[in-house]
Parts: C-alpha cells; sequence; structure tokens
C-alpha cells in the first residue's frame, strides 16, 4: 500500500498536476464560500474544461473542487450562518454562536484545524482499508440502511437545545417537507401543489431559509447595528493550551465516525456530522455548553464530515460506482476521457487510483496552509455593517438558490422559509431538527419501503440480518440510557423537592 | 418630419418582413434540456453546440431546466417561438412522459418539431457472475417460482423499469421490480446481492462486466449491439420481437418554417459526421447516428404506444 501512495504521490507532485490540484482546492475554497452555489455547480461549470485535460488531471482537479468546498462551507457557517449543506448545519450550531461572541477566528481556526485532521484520517483509510471497507459498505443493503436512519434520528434526537418535545415535532415537520414530491417507490405526486415541486423541496432552499435568511431577519429588527470589530491578531485566533487540550478526542472520535459514514453510498457526511455531534454532546460532561459556541461541538463534526468526504471515495474508486450526485459528475469525467469505472480501476490504471488518493494529501496539506492566513481576511468581512453586507447576502443565497435547479419558485421558498425560521426562533423551535428530518425522513422510507418489498413484508429481516440486528442492538441500548437517565433525573428534583 | 418618416420606412419593413431563412442564425440560439448540469444530457447538449456554432457562425448557449423527468423543460420549449433559436435535446424519457404522465402541459408528439436523433443505445441484462447460465436460465428460474427474482432498477417510470416490466411482460416470468435511485445505486445492490439483475444501460454496467464481476446475459435492441457482439438478444432467446433502444435527439417548438428546419438538420448530420464528435458520444455509451426529423417521430410515436401499454398492464400509477 505504501509503496503505490508513493507512487501516486510521485503523479502528484509533477508540477503541472500540482497546479490543477491547487487549482481544484482553491476554487473549490471559494465556491464552498458563496451561499447556496455548492460543488455540484462548480464541477457542472468546470467540466468541459476536462475535455482538454487526461484522466488524471481531471479527476484530481474535480475531486479538489469536492473536498475544498467542504473547508469553505464551513466559513459561510460559522461567520454568517449559512450552511450549504446538511453537514454544515451542524458547524453552524457552535460555529455561529462563537462568531457572534466575537470569536469567529478562533472558530474557523479550529474547523480548518479540525477538516485537516479528518481529511488526513480519511486518506489513511482510503489507503490501508479501501478494500474493507468496499466490503462492509456493500453488506449495507435496504434493511441495514433503514436501521442506520432510526439509528440516526434517536441519536439525534439529542440535538436539540431546547425541549425534547420541541425538537421532535420539528423533526416531524422536516419530515413532512420531505414527503413533498415523487413517492420513490411508486411515483404517485404528494402534495406537489405547484409543477415545480415535482422533484420535491430544495435542501439548499430549506437550509438556507431556516438558518441563514432568518437570521438576517432577525438582525434587520436589530436597531443600527455597527460592524462587528473582531480581533485579527494571530494571537486570539488560535485556541489557548487549555481550549486546545479539550479538541483531542473529539476530532479522533468525529473522524472516526465520519470515515465509516462516508463509506456507505448515498448516506455519508450528512449523517456523519450529525452523529458525530450527538455523540460529542452524549459523552461531554457539559453537554449544557452545547449550542453557545462550545468548540468541542465544532470540532467533532467538523472532522468527521471531512473524513467523510474522503472515504466517500472509496465506491467510486474501487467499484466505479457514485456514491451520490457529485461523485456521478466526477465519474462523468472519466468516462469523457475514454477510462471505463469499475473495479479493474485500480489494477488497470494504478497511477490514475493512486494518484487521485495521493492528491487528497497533498490537497489537504494545500488547504490547510492556505486557510489559516485567510482566517484574518474572512473576519474582516465582518466589519461591514449589517445594513451593507446583508442585501449583499440576500442577492448571493438567491443567486445560489436559483443555479441549483434554475427554478425562481426554490428562490420563493428560500425567502418563505426564512420567514419561517424568524417565527419558529421566536417560539423557541429549533432549526436543526427540521433539516434533520427533511434529510433522513425520505432516507428512512425509501429504504424500509425497500426492505420490505425486497423480503415481501417480512419483519423479522430487521433482527436476521447481522449488521441489522446490531443496528436495532445501539438503538434500543441508547432508548434504555435515555429512559433510565431521565427517570434518575426525576428522582433527583423530586428528592430535592421532598 | 419626412426625414424622420424615412427614417422609420425601413425599420417598419424590417419589422414586418416574415424573416427569410437566408438570414438564419443572426443572433445566439440554444439548447435546452431538463436534467442537471454536468449530466449526459447536459454534456451532449454541450457538444452539440459547440459543433453547430462553429459551423453555423452564432453562439449556441445550452440552458438546464430540470425538473419532473425532463417534462419542465419540455412545457418550456413547447411554448417558446418556433423560430429556430430555441433547441430541445430530447432523450428517451420523452417518449415515457407522454405515456406516464396523466396531465402534460404539453402534446409530446404535436408539440414540437423534431429535428434528429443524435445517438441509440440499448441496455443491458446483467447477474452476479456465474449466478445465471444465460438468459433463458434466468427466465425458466422465474417462472419456475414467481417472485423468486428481483430486479433492481433506476427508478420508477425510468425506461429500465419498464423494459423490466416489459421484459415479464413477454416471456410470462413474474419477477419483482425495486425502484433504487439511479443505476449507480441499483448496481450496488447487485454486487451487495440484495437484488438478482439489473437492466441499465452500457456506462453501468461495463465496468463491472470487464471486470468479471458481472455476467451481461442479454442486449434489448432487436439486433446485437456491435460494441458486445457476444451478447444474445432478448429478441433471439426468450423475447421474440423485444426491440427497446433509447436514443437522443434535438427537437424545437412546433411550427419551425421548413427552410429553418433544413439549415438545422443539415448542420447536425455534419455535426454528427466529424470523427471528435461521434467520439465524444461513444464515450457516453451511445451509437452516434442521425435520422431525418419523420423517422424521430415515428420512432417516438411508436414508443409512446408501447410504454402506454406496458404502464397499463403492469398496473404503473400515472402522474
Amino acid at each position: 500500500m505504501i509503496d503505490q501512495f508513493l507512487l501516486g504521490l510521485g503523479v502528484v507532485l509533477q508540477p503541472h498536476i500540482l497546479m490543477y490540484a491547487f487549482i481544484g482546492v482553491f476554487i473549490g475554497q471559494l465556491i464552498g464560500v458563496l451561499p447556496g452555489i455548492g460543488a455540484i455547480t462548480a464541477i457542472s461549470l468546470l467540466l468541459p474544461v476536462t475535455f482538454y485535460l487526461d484522466a488524471t488531471t481531471s479527476m484530481i482537479m474535480l475531486a479538489g473542487i469536492y473536498y475544498g468546498s467542504q473547508y469553505g462551507g464551513s466559513i459561510a457557517s460559522i461567520l454568517l450562518n449559512l450552511p450549504g449543506t446538511p453537514s454544515s448545519v451542524v458547524t453552524c450550531l457552535e460555529g455561529y454562536p462563537l462568531s457572534k461572541s466575537n470569536r469567529g477566528g478562533l472558530a474557523l481556526f479550529v474547523a480548518a484545524l479540525s477538516s485537516f485532521a479528518g481529511g488526513m484520517v480519511g486518506v489513511a483509510i482510503l489507503v490501508l482499508a479501501a478494500i474493507p471497507m468496499t466490503i462492509i459498505a456493500l453488506r449495507f443493503g435496504a434493511p441495514e440502511y433503514a436501521m442506520l436512519v432510526i439509528l440516526g434520528l434517536l441519536a439525534a434526537s439529542l440535538i436539540g437545545t431546547g425541549s425534547q418535545i420541541r425538537s421532535f415535532a420539528m423533526v416531524v415537520l422536516g419530515i413532512a417537507l420531505g414527503l413533498v414530491g415523487a413517492d420513490q417507490t411508486t411515483g404517485y405526486y404528494r402534495f406537489v401543489a405547484i409543477p415545480e415541486l415535482a422533484d420535491g423541496i430544495s435542501l439548499v432552499s430549506l437550509a438556507m431559509g431556516l438558518f441563514g435568511v432568518s437570521e438576517i431577519i432577525r438582525n434587520a429588527a436589530v436597531r443600527s447595528t455597527p460592524g462587528r470589530v473582531m480581533s485579527i491578531r494571530m494571537r486570539d485566533v488560535i485556541p489557548t493550551r487549555a481550549e486546545a487540550r479539550t479538541l483531542g478526542l473529539p476530532i479522533l472520535r468525529g473522524s472516526s465516525i465520519g470515515s465509516f459514514f462516508g463509506a456507505l453510498p448515498g448516506t455519508g457526511a450528512a449523517i456523519a456530522s450529525f452523529m458525530a455531534y450527538a455523540i460529542e454532546k452524549r459523552v461531554s460532561r457539559t453537554p449544557e455548553k452545547f449550542g453557545t459556541g462550545h468548540l468541542p461541538g465544532l470540532a467533532g463534526p467538523e472532522s468527521a464530515n471531512n473524513a467523510a468526504a474522503q472515504t466517500g471515495f472509496i465506491p467510486t474508486l474501487t467499484l466505479g460506482i457514485p456514491g451520490d450526485a457529485v461523485m456521478a459528475l466526477i465519474i462523468g469525467a472519466l468516462i469523457l476521457n475514454g477510462i471505463i469505472p469499475g473495479p479493474r480501476l485500480m489494477v488497470d490504471q494504478p497511477e490514475l487510483f493512486w494518484g487521485v488518493i495521493a492528491s487528497f494529501f497533498v490537497g489537504n496539506i494545500i488547504l490547510l496552509l492556505i486557510n489559516i492566513p485567510l482566517i484574518r481576511l474572512w473576519v474582516l468581512l465582518l466589519r461591514i455593517p449589517y445594513q451593507k453586507l446583508y442585501p449583499v447576502i440576500i442577492v448571493m443565497i438567491c443567486v445560489g438558490v436559483y443555479s441549483h435547479r434554475t427554478s425562481v419558485t426554490d428562490v420563493v421558498l428560500t425567502l418563505a422559509f426564512g420567514i419561517l425560521g424568524y417565527v419558529m426562533k421566536n417560539y423557541r423551535f429549533e432549526p436543526a431538527p427540521v433539516l434533520l428530518g427533511f434529510v433522513l425522513g425520505p432516507l428512512l422510507e425509501d429504504n424500509f419501503r425497500r426492505a420490505m418489498l425486497i423480503y415481501r413484508g417480512d419483519f423479522t429481516v430487521f433482527v436476521t440480518r447481522p449488521i441489522s440486528a446490531i443496528l436495532v442492538t445501539c438503538s434500543v441500548v441508547l432508548v434504555v440510557f435515555a429512559i433510565r437517565s431521565s427517570i434518575k433525573a426525576r428522582r433527583k428534583t423530586a428528592r430535592v423537592l421532598s | 418630419m419626412i426625414k424622420k418618416l424615412l427614417v422609420a420606412l425601413p425599420l417598419t419593413l424590417a419589422l414586418a418582413a416574415p424573416s427569410f431563412a437566408q438570414d438564419f442564425p443572426e443572433r445566439a440560439m440554444r439548447i435546452v434540456h431538463g436534467f442537471g448540469a454536468g449530466g449526459n444530457a447536459d454534456t451532449v447538449s454541450r457538444i452539440m453546440a459547440e459543433a453547430i456554432s462553429a459551423d453555423l457562425g452564432e453562439p449556441v448557449v445550452v440552458e438546464s431546466r430540470p425538473g419532473a423527468g425532463g417534462t419542465v423543460a419540455s412545457g418550456y420549449v413547447a411554448s417558446e417561438a418556433p423560430d429556430g433559436y430555441t433547441m430541445q435535446l430530447l432523450v428517451g424519457g420523452h417518449a415515457v412522459a407522454a405515456a406516464l404522465y396523466n396531465e402534460l402541459p404539453y402534446d409530446s408528439v404535436n408539440d414540437f418539431t423534431f429535428l434528429s436523433t443524435l445517438g441509440q443505445f440499448p441496455f443491458f441484462v446483467a447477474a452476479r457472475a456465474g449466478e445465471y447460465e444465460s438468459i433463458s436460465a434466468l427466465i425458466e428460474a422465474a417462472r419456475a417460482e414467481p417472485g423468486s427474482i428481483v430486479i433492481g432498477h433506476s427508478g420508477v417510470g425510468s425506461t429500465q423499469h419498464l423494459t423490466g416490466e416489459l421484459l415479464g411482460l413477454q416471456t410470462g416470468a413474474e419477477f419483482i421490480h425495486v425502484p433504487y435511485k439511479g443505476g449507480a445505486a441499483a448496481s450496488t445492490a447487485l454486487m451487495g446481492g440484495e437484488v438478482n439483475v439489473i437492466i441499465d444501460t452500457g456506462t453501468v454496467i461495463s465496468g463491472q462486466a470487464e471486470a468479471g464481476v458481472y455476467d451481461i446475459l442479454a442486449v434489448t435492441s432487436a439486433e446485437r449491439w456491435p460494441d458486445a457482439p457476444d451478447v444474445p438478444t432478448l429478441n433471439e432467446t426468450v423475447a421474440p420481437g423485444f426491440d427497446v433502444v433509447s436514443w437522443t435527439g434535438l427537437g424545437a417548438p412546433a411550427g419551425v418554417p421548413d427552410d429553418v428546419v433544413e439549415i438545422l438538420s443539415t448542420s447536425i448530420g455534419k455535426a454528427l459526421a466529424q470523427p471528435d464528435v461521434q467520439e465524444k458520444i461513444a464515450a457516453l455509451g451511445a451509437a452516434p447516428g442521425g435520422s431525418t426529423s419523420e423517422e424521430l417521430k415515428a420512432l417516438i410515436e411508436r414508443q409512446i404506444a408501447v410504454w402506454s401499454e406496458v404502464i397499463e398492464a403492469a398496473g404503473i400509477e400515472r402522474r
């Protein structure tokens, strides 16, 4: 493995390839910062360029855009509460409060460092365990995915900062919104009030509306706000020794969770970062600090989503099977270059295969190096007074949302969700569980019904298949623990009162 | 005053005069398609846009209007001006949509001017290596124990899905059809052992087949496919008369003047004769090839009839 990795490194370190790797991560990073414009838009814009590049170079550049945009996505989430992907929703939870208390620079530094660490762990897994991970991923069928999603929903019900009932209600709202569109199993249209909704509500509209736009409305209600003067001295950006010490374990846990979930085609990064957040909150001795700008709650999920962004390439590279829409575009670039992606890629095109993997290693280093100095620049952005900054951001959100599906309906919906998010927040309903329900609900329905189709309505598949059985056990244990701790808490209060 | 009139006169004339074909094109044209940016439809559109633009000397812009299986784009194009400046990249789904949707805001045949096909491609029936000796063995297994064979497909109402249903109808074999989100997900399920068979395009299947992970049991075209001459057709084995070939083509709103159609068709023909255009279309898994306007129209009408029957017989929910 190491030999082959060195072979790959030899490929990447050729100056012209290194340049394209740099272009890729740099564009990815910039695109990630722009609200609503994701990797998919950037890659499809640059796809025609790959007509003129060879397969290895194209793939290295396009992959760079993909994981580079993961870095960039955190920046908009932390500074402006603008999540472009489900995984950056989790970044908002701790990142934005930090930024509001004038510690945005620190949040960016921790995010960059955790992302780097997560990315590196992901690359290591890719190099050392791509094949075993592939085998495990293939064992995940419909029953396993269904149970995994249930586990995810249970774990994440701990996410909300307020009451459990409120966050449960928001998960249900999210699931309901996720139902809009064509039913995956029968094709029947549900809640398609206007034809534009046939493909469902866009995730980007929902996330941008509930988080970004609602925050802008809230701030607009505050009279004459001067730009925030945030310290940009390097000293204030770097965490103190005590703070740094609290980050090691969350980064380690986040990277492991991310590496594992990333390798599962289709589910990857989103579940990974929600899970990482839920676990950090669970194991923390100070769970009440979550939601107020708690660094471990930022570091864990950040390393998880970047680890997942790297291991997400496992099915793509080892099987030639794209895990999501972005991967499909990257594979498309290979096909256009006359390379048929498949299990033989590793054997037939070792330079491409290992070159791409080595480029992740190099790309993550480049990202870290360009990110740290840029922190000061990003923070300066917040010195612009709200009255001038926010109109620009609203326009950018609209352009970004529109660019996804060239749909005006999506833009209108984004603004509507902004108003909804504003009202929700006023009544202390959190937006994060809505997003969670929206992403996981359809995934659960889809896989549950698929499992029932394949196994002809036999419910026992969920406990007779080994991996599914393990997941069911985890869910049960989680519920038992939750009940036990709530009984304990009640007894304690009872004792105090009596 | 008179001076002003004199100035205005040629202007009015120019506006009133019908645009003569020899002037076409005098501004940018566009190719609209109903799928995501960067996908196959987008790529084919760009390949054609580049070639047509080089030939006719005006830019051709590619515009993606995704949604509802391409019907959003078709509805949009059908209501645009039939001046030849708006074209649409059509795919096999155009015929499927006509059969599948209850109320389309357009008529899939009469609201369009069809220009030419660009390429055609068949579907392949694949199973894990060594599981079935031949397509006949598969059909026999399905007949022996109805419902024991699970076919994974790329989505309800996709051509892949309907092709699987058609195979069941024509052979009398009873399959369970399971939807996935796209061909790649169905292929993962086949590899993981969750389904027994998938029916999909060469781009989805050939990588695994070359690696010896899949056996390709049959091809859906009536004749053997030139790129895979060893693969038997369904037509010659288990389902005589079976002929499913999907396609991409170019169309425009109904009522484009004949001479403009002529100019565009000629330009498309020239593009398809270029080796690099052929190469790029072939790389996407299709056999490049043009057609006359009538041929494309006839193909679409035939497919609408077939898919309507399949949807009716298989009891698929119309939208």
